[in-house]
């Protein structure tokens, strides 16, 4: 099979709403990929975006935001399959358990609903087969990096692309389910694949937009994301409504499928080397010191932006530690293993059920690729820019950060007299002198 | 004449700070453009030559030069020297202190990383006067 280049999304959930947002640096310097610049009084995104929503998060006025389409832009139907992320379970409270929501959602129209976690579960077993393989390479490349996170995917692709080859290459359950729950439901009603829409319940805007972009493989335009924001009341409703009537399982997964939203939740049944790290910061220090061959011992690193892990997603409504109170004994009362049988997922591996044919590659600013001789010689113009400035990082200039002025100086999108500081050291001097 | 030149104070001991030059010389390297799999090569040598020095070289600096065929890095330091050179290199090898060990060092594969990911390394030592290794890589191309 051809290797198709896997193009990842450039999109962004972020939008700033020009009429709330009063022109201060927060979001600018909370940005992983200085991708913000405030001009004219006003936040905008001129840099690559890995929707992290580091930027929303610290923004005091709600003035940056992360979108997801409103329910009403839905529609339902028979040939609509619902798939919502195990992170859901835990949106409701004690009273509600899996299967409640998902009969609640059932009971929304959807013609198909499919359980997210029990995918997650087939997965984890795949993953370990893959890290088994790759223990006999000769030069295996640990610590393999979870595919999970698209954030983290993004942020490799941009800021360590010699990082990607460690990123695991099977299909994600995203993927996966996006394949096999049109699959199935159009096996069972006599339709074709292509004529089934999927709609993702999600507490992750890089998710959504990765399938806006059409960056997800076997995701088609029908398909469409929702954070679970945005969907959560009516949910709610119906999960209440069918509560009384528990004659159907849609729910599978044992504890580990359930527990797969909150960080560790890959590596809670791993028989592999394993660490899990969540939060932004945490993981770029993690993913500096790979790049510095510092983790070689480790054969798989979970690594996700959202504190706690996706219970934390910019889309969810609960509080991340309540939700994960609540996890926490929705995995007792499952079970702390996979329900999945492992023959099973063997023979699905060998099969090639979790092969992906494409091949990730580093996202590129956009900005024109300079020679060696010539970012040489970029550098040192920066160098010599940084020793006139104050190097109090205000970020007053527009810019997050006094090294990152110099750049924007160098290759002209800010003039040197924007610097606040200089501007003020300058009128000081004139005052001695008169 | 180099087209690039950094340099960078380490000190002896300083665990805090510990890794910050590896991670700037990387940062550097990055905005240059080179290729990511030179830039790791480049990143192991300077961290284990960095923690050299902070271990045992007592004070010293870190020296960057690049230039579009060639990078090199120079750690010179004014440390205790190292007594038998040869031995120094055969992995497992390790003078590290309990201290050291109990924060994860001292496994005796610094210089081995570093002579297995460099194109040339040179040192230079004498007990009692210090180090310096010169550790050099080589680039194809413009591109690395």
């Amino acid at each position: 099979m051809a290797e198709l280049t896997h193009t990842l999304s450039r999109g962004s959930s972020v939008q700033i709403d020009e009429t709330l947002c009063n022109g201060c640096v927060l979001c600018m310097k909370a940005c992983p990929t200085k991708a913000i610049r405030v001009r004219d009084g006003l936040a905008r995104i001129q840099g690559v975006c890995v929707d992290c929503l580091e930027c929303v998060r610290v923004c005091p006025r709600g003035a940056v935001k992360g979108v997801t389409p409103p329910y009403s832009d839905l529609k339902n139907g028979e040939h609509y399959v619902v798939s919502p992320s195990s992170v859901l379970y835990s949106q409701f409270g004690a009273g509600f358990l899996p299967n409640d929501i998902l009969l609640g959602l059932r009971a929304m129209g959807y013609g198909y609903v499919h359980d997210q976690s029990y995918t997650s579960e087939i997965y984890n077993f795949a993953l370990e087969l893959y890290i088994r393989e790759e223990r006999k390479k000769p030069e295996p490349k640990f610590p393999l990096i979870s595919a999970i996170c698209p954030v983290v995917e993004r942020l490799i692709a941009y800021r360590f692309p010699s990082l990607l080859e460690h990123i695991v290459p099977l299909a994600t359950p995203r993927e996966i389910v996006t394949r096999e729950a049109k699959r199935r439901f159009s096996d069972k009603n006599k339709c074709r694949p292509e004529d089934v829409s999927l709609l993702h319940i999600t507490p992750c805007p890089a998710m959504s937009s990765q399938l806006m972009e059409h960056s997800l493989h076997d995701a088609s335009n029908k398909d469409r994301a929702i954070g679970i924001s945005a969907i959560h009341e009516r949910i709610r409703q119906k999960a209440q409504e069918q509560a009384m009537e528990q004659d159907r399982v849609l729910h599978y997964s044992g504890g580990v499928g359930v527990g797969w939203g909150k960080s560790g939740g890959e590596i809670a049944a791993l028989n592999a080397q394993s660490l899990a790290v969540s939060g932004l910061h945490e993981s770029i220090r993690y993913l500096k010191k790979v790049e510095m061959g510092l983790l070689e011992d480790l054969e798989f690193l979970e690594l996700r932006v959202c504190t706690e892990g996706c219970i934390g997603g910019p889309f969810t409504v609960a509080d991340r530690y309540q939700a994960k109170h609540l996890i926490e004994r929705l995995v007792r009362m499952f079970g702390e293993e996979r329900r999945v049988k492992y023959n099973y997922v063997l023979k699905l591996y060998n099969e090639g059920w979790f092969r992906s044919q494409w091949k990730r590659v580093p996202l590129e600013s956009g900005s024109p690729r300079l020679s060696i001789s010539e970012n040489i010689e970029r550098q040192n113009k920066i160098e010599d820019l940084i020793r006139k400035l104050p190097g109090i990082e205000c970020g007053a200039c527009g810019s997050p950060d006094c090294r990152t002025f110099a750049e924007d100086v160098v290759d002209g999108i800010a003039r040197l007299e924007d610097c606040v500081c200089r501007q003020d050291r300058g009128r000081r001097e004139v005052a001695r002198e008169c | 004449m180099p087209d690039l030149e950094r340099r960078f104070t380490i000190r002896a001991n300083d665990f805090v700070n510990a890794g910050e030059v590896s991670l700037e010389i990387q940062s550097i390297l990055k905005h240059i453009g080179f290729n990511p799999a030179l830039i790791r090569r480049i990143s192991v040598c300077a961290y284990e030559s960095e923690m050299n020095v902070v271990m045992h070289g007592g004070d010293g600096e870190a020296l960057l030069k690049v230039s579009p065929n060639s990078v090199t890095l120079v750690f010179t330091d004014q440390g205790k020297g190292i007594k038998d050179i040869e031995l120094a290199f055969k992995p497992g090898y390790s003078t590290a202190n309990l201290k050291h060990r109990e924060m994860g060092f001292g496994a005796g594969m610094g210089l081995p990383n570093i002579k297995e990911s460099a194109d040339s390394i040179e040192i230079h030592s004498e007990e009692g006067h210090g180090t310096t290794l010169n550790i050099g890589f080589e680039l194809e191309g413009d591109f690395g």
